[in-house]
């Protein structure tokens, strides 16, 4: 479960975030809307504790993780699988140290056990044949799918948190990254992800939140979503209209 | 008037709060090589980039510092008939001040950058923020390593640069200025007493873990692109480097006094 209490953050002084309050459950699929520089990443790096809010509480599990040490933020940090915007993969690894990393860090797998392990999870996002590449030798699609892998190896999270996983990538990929995203979380393991394509939104998510201005503007189902008459979301979904698929 | 006097008093507390969170840093960094886990095989690659890797420049540099110092001193010092000294003032100018400052200076340019740099676009590429994400120390990850390997390397290579420079001073003395190559030699082995050699020995060490926390707080406080990389590795290498003449004039004075030289 994530709470934000009236959280404000502010980047030197470009407020970004202003008196946002919510409530996640983990096993709720959730997609946050909004513009480009809306806050959106800035959100995630909230919940993660990376950045700290200038003012309000955000509890997670019932924790108020706004006062933690670093050292504390690791247990809550265990909870969640985040997915950098641009992937963020270890450039001075390859895909498959990149992928093994936190069982390196933190099991006793043996180096037979790790090669198994990161074959299988590669397998799973559908990169298998990459295993010996260097990031810098991927494309933007199986950036952000080896940097899912990587993060499944991390931790059994309780919930995934995505940053636009689908944006700059060409239909069949993003189609495949829905897909995935659907896939892990069939045991019922909710998400977040934020992103700007509805397309993507509504095909994964069953609530959506759009910001605007660092303030909620709405909070509701795909049904409300479709017929909000706030001038933002109709631009935001006319998206939809010339792609004929208002009627999902 | 007003404006002004808050904008200097922004900028005070912008600098105070960066001095405490250098020397939080450059605390922690050493701290955790006592702590699990150890990342070894991070610190021997580093050790590997930052040894290894500037030996041959090292070797250049010293070598001609050598020569160039050998040949000065030569020059001037026959002019008063003094050239038997020539072996000893290198000596002492090479192992007590010219080999540390003149390797740390390399050190700074050669691997002092290439750690702001480094650290900079792992920042910038959130790589850094995965680390956190992951539940690892960056502190612990990245910067030990590097305070490790570089109070480790540095040492070694000036002791390599002491050696070259003097015989570059050897090579000039002999082949150049025709002294006896055994007096050279003779007067060198007799400034290889305690307080030379410890005061030439204990500067890299201080140098090596300047540079090192210098070069990584700068890398790991990188903001805004390519032009804050520019700025953060630029910044590392100028503040390393006046680190590095300032320390040693304030080490020299503090050896000097505590090996009871009378000045
Ligand atoms: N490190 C930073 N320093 C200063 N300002 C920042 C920083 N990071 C982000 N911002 C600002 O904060 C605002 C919100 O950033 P954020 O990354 O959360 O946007 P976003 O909604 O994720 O946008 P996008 O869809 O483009 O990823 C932006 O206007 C940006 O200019
Ligand atoms: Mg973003």
């Amino acid at each position: 479960m994530i709470v934000f209490d009236k959280v404000c953050f502010s980047y030197g002084v470009r407020q970004i975030i202003k008196d946002l309050s919510f409530s996640i459950n983990s096993d709720e699929r959730v997609a946050i809307l909004g513009g480009s520089g809306e806050g959106k990443t800035t959100i995630l790096k909230l919940i993660m504790g990376l950045i700290k809010p200038d003012s309000g509480k955000i509890i997670i599990d019932g924790e108020d993780i706004t006062g933690k040490t670093e050292d504390e933020l690791r247990e809550v940090r265990m909870k969640f699988s985040l997915v950098f915007q641009e992937g963020a993969l270890f450039d001075s690894l390859n895909v498959k140290e990149n992928v093994a990393f936190c069982l390196r860090e933190y099991t006793k797998m043996t180096e037979d056990e790790i090669d198994r392990k990161v074959r299988e999870l590669l397998r799973t996002v559908g990169v298998e044949h990459a295993m010996e590449f260097m990031p810098e030798e991927l494309s933007g699609g199986m950036h952000r799918r080896v940097s899912i892998a990587r993060s499944l190896a991390a931790c059994e999270p309780m919930m995934f948190l995505y940053d636009e996983p689908t944006s700059g990538l060409d239909p069949v990929n993003a189609d495949n990254i829905c897909k995935l995203i659907l896939e892990l979380s069939k045991d019922g393991k909710g998400f977040i992800i934020v992103t700007h394509k509805v397309v993507d939104a509504l095909r994964v998510a069953s609530r959506f939140i759009f910001l605007k201005d660092g303030e909620l503007v709405f909070d509701g189902d795909s049904e409300k979503l479709l017929h909000s008459d706030i001038p933002d979301i109709q631009v935001f979904i006319s998206e939809l209209n010339y792609a004929g698929v208002k009627n999902v | 008037m007003g404006q002004w006097s808050a904008a200097v008093m922004i900028r005070l507390k912008e600098l105070i709060s960066d001095l405490q969170d250098f020397y939080l840093l450059s605390f922690r960094g050493v701290l955790n090589i006592f702590k699990r886990p150890f990342y070894l095989k991070d610190t021997i690659e580093q050790m590997d980039y930052a040894g290894a890797g500037s030996f041959f420049i090292i070797f250049i540099v010293s070598l001609f510092v050598g020569m160039a110092l050998s040949l000065q001193l030569s020059a001037e010092l026959s002019r008063l008939g003094m050239k038997v000294y020539t072996g000893k003032v290198v000596g002492i100018s090479v192992i007590r001040e010219l080999g540390p400052v003149v390797a740390a200076l390399v050190f700074t340019g050669r691997v002092g950058a290439g750690m702001a740099s480094e650290l900079g676009l792992m920042v910038l590429g959130h790589q850094v923020d995965t680390l956190r994400v992951f539940g690892v120390d960056p502190v612990k990850k990245l910067v030990t390593p590097r305070i490790v390997s570089s109070i480790i390397m540095l040492p070694a290579l000036t002791i390599i640069g002491d050696a070259v420079s003097l015989f570059g001073g050897y090579y000039i003395a002999v082949f150049v200025s025709n002294q006896s190559g055994a007096l050279y030699w003779s007067s060198i082995r007799e400034e290889l007493i305690f307080e030379n050699v410890f005061s030439g020995a204990i500067k890299p060490f201080v140098f090596g873990y300047l540079i090192a926390c210098i070069c990584c707080y700068t890398g790991l406080s990188t903001k805004g692109g390519a032009t804050g990389l520019r700025q953060s590795t630029t910044k590392a290498v100028v503040m390393s480097i006046i680190m590095i003449i300032v320390s040693d004039f304030v080490l020299t004075r503090i050896l000097l006094y505590v090996l009871g030289f009378s000045v």
